[in-house]
């Protein structure tokens, strides 16, 4: 029971990670008239610009082997800084902390040698309370520049368009042209023959969850400027989302597996589930209870070799 | 210097390094629960009344029997996060009255639910080899999901009479609540000691390679240990009804991680193994005395959150260490 399961491709693509979205669309096209429209559809690009920057950080943390489930509480705490820190330290200041998560959350599973899953729930926990404590109360104003980045309309598109190609090319730039993507995949399929094939396999994890916990300082800044407040709540749900949309997306969580492609159609194939419901006036903690069954189903074909955690 | 000194320094050095080594192979809850009880004699001696104790620990009580379920999970190398799901959905089922039924069948079909949750946790680790912390999140995610969309639709109500009785009752000066779970902890203790089932967990929890090689029922080890606690989070869950007395759907919302907190603490190192009952058990009165302290201190739920967090980062560091070394 314990031999090596086959696995595809590097990229994990299926063809049911791309019919996905792609039958949803098509469905919601013929169910709903609204849903067609311009503004509906900017709508939902709006939607998931955040979870998309998100995911697509916590993709590569997958890719290298790990997982970071403190990406919502870092969203949290993003915001919670944007709000009460003058509004030109605020950037800088978020982005540092995301420095210091994704810092902490590689050493910790790298040097001290803690499960990524136990170790990110510990950060997470910890920077929750620290955005509760820095902004107990959701309000407070974001500052303007940042709310017209998000929320203006360039050349006939909205903004979130351009966030989402802009975080789709460099992921893409990062894991299919560069070095650093090519050791990722090295790392997260079988780190020690590529420590023993000259990557810095430590140096490499800790940089994955770095740039995860980055994305997730950038997701946090344009959700708090598209929402124009501050939530140290607001990325509750982000930590679980991102992992959905990546094991939707075929990115496997044993590591080495996954592609950009496919963490766009899982984001995909969650936006366009949560827009189908809400035009159909479902209620939104159905839609939290959906996405654990799509969770479950998306993990269950994720056959690993061991049993636990 | 003499020899005699010399021996005697060595002897008393030797002593001190046997001590300084049980000590740090002890479960962390100990020493911290004595550093705990000196710091709460120097800043709010109030809370080292007798009565205040028994208050705290009766208060400990649901997270103590969480932690059983809990510690079993983590004995195996699984983890269990759907305590938390699980309570909500004991606490829709017990005081939505949405289900016609009398008190105590609504009791069992509580405990039926449970068994249902440990078996679809089991399924899908077993089974289908999901990760245990992405299945049981996003178990938690459906159960909570639904309770709460469908208490928009009927709000919960009042908890069974039974229940709140329950958790009323004194014998003696000792609340029922804390007897329930030393009369749950000790068999269950004495039971994995001396029963082949707790050999099977400890061989599981060393080496699962070699457990599976060598013909243990993994599966069904497994299986019974997420049912297991899944029961014990049913039963958590209709002491803290009891305890609250109406249904919400916010109960419970921290158990799961603050028993995770309990069982790290306990000495029960996730992918080690390793572990008992008792560690467990003291953390979780540990970590419910140190939530009154910092409430006594006026530091509110960002302090709890940021402890908890704190707790198990550095506990499972340190154990990771350790092992290591």
């Amino acid at each position: 029971m314990f031999e090596l399961i086959q696995k595809s491709r590097r990229s994990g693509l299926s063809l049911i990670v791309l019919a996905l979205p792609i039958t949803l669309f098509i469905l919601l096209c013929l169910s709903s008239s609204t849903f067609t429209r311009f503004e509906n559809l900017a709508n939902v690009n709006s939607q998931i610009a955040a979870l998309l920057i998100a995911s697509l950080g916590q993709g590569l943390v997958a890719i290298s082997g790990g997982i970071d489930l403190s990406v919502g509480a870092v969203m949290g705490l993003t915001s919670a800084i944007l709000v009460t820190v003058d509004p030109a330290l605020a950037v800088p200041l978020a982005l540092a902390v995301g420095v210091v998560v994704g810092l902490v959350n590689g050493f910790g599973v790298t040097l001290f040698n803690v499960h990524p899953l136990v170790m990110s729930l510990a950060t997470m926990t910890v920077v929750q309370g620290m955005a509760l404590a820095v902004h107990p109360i959701p309000g407070g104003t974001v500052p303007a520049f940042l709310r017209t980045m998000a929320v203006s309309r360039f050349a006939g598109m909205p903004a979130a368009f351009f966030w989402c190609v802009g975080a789709i090319v460099f992921a893409w730039f990062l894991l299919n042209l560069s070095r650093f993507g090519l050791r990722t995949y090295a790392v997260g399929a079988n780190p020690i023959s590529a420590g023993r094939n000259g990557i810095a396999v430590i140096r490499h994890k800790v940089l994955c969850f770095v740039l995860c916990s980055l994305s997730a300082v950038i997701a946090g800044i344009f959700l708090s400027a598209r929402v124009g407040a501050g939530d140290a709540t607001m990325g509750a749900s982000y930590s679980l989302d991102t992992v959905t949309a990546m094991a939707l997306g075929g990115v496997q969580l044993a590591g080495g597996t996954g592609s950009v492609l496919g963490v766009v159609a899982g984001v995909l194939t969650l936006g366009l589930i949560s827009n189908g419901m809400n035009l159909m006036g479902i209620s939104p903690f159905l839609r939290a209870a959906l996405t654990g069954v799509l969770l479950l189903a998306a993990i269950g074909f994720q056959r690993r070799e061991t049993i636990g955690a | 210097m003499t020899r005699s000194t010399t021996s005697q320094t060595m002897a008393i050095g030797h002593m001190l390094q046997v001590s300084g080594r049980v000590i740090l192979s002890l479960p962390f809850a100990y020493a911290g629960t004595v550093i705990l009880l000196i710091a709460a004699y120097f800043m709010r001696p109030a809370l080292l009344s007798p009565f205040l104790l028994l208050l705290i620990a009766r208060q400990a009580a649901p997270l103590g029997v969480a932690v059983l379920g809990q510690s079993l999970c983590m004995r195996v190398l699984s983890i269990d996060l759907s305590i938390g799901g699980v309570v909500v959905g004991v606490s829709y089922i017990l005081t939505s009255g949405l289900l016609p039924f009398p008190d105590p069948v609504l009791l069992l079909i509580a405990i039926v639910f449970g068994i249902a949750v440990g078996l679809l946790n089991a399924f899908f680790i077993t089974r289908l080899r999901a990760s245990s912390v992405m299945v049981t999140l996003a178990v938690t995610l459906i159960i909570t999901g639904i309770a709460v969309a469908f208490s928009q639709l009927r709000s919960p109500g009042d908890a069974p009479q039974i229940l709140r009785d329950l958790v009323r009752i004194k014998i003696g000066i000792v609340p029922l609540a804390l007897l329930i779970w030393v009369a749950l902890l000790i068999p269950i203790a004495l039971f994995l000691r001396k029963s082949v089932f707790g050999r099977y967990i400890d061989a599981i929890g060393a080496n699962p390679r070699a457990a599976w090689v060598s013909g243990i029922p993994y599966v069904r080890v497994v299986t019974v240990v997420h049912v297991m606690s899944s029961l014990f989070a049913v039963l958590s869950g209709f002491l803290l009804i009891g305890f609250v007395g109406v249904g919400s759907m916010d109960l419970g919302r921290d158990l799961a991680l603050n028993s995770l907190a309990a069982v790290i603490l306990g000495g029960v190192t996730f992918g080690q193994g390793k572990g008992g009952v008792f560690g467990p058990t003291v953390a979780a009165l540990m970590l419910t005395f140190s939530f009154n302290l910092l409430t006594s201190l006026g530091l509110g739920e960002p302090a709890k959150l940021m402890m908890q967090g704190l707790v198990i980062g550095v506990a499972a560091a340190a154990y990771s260490v350790q092992r290591k070394t």
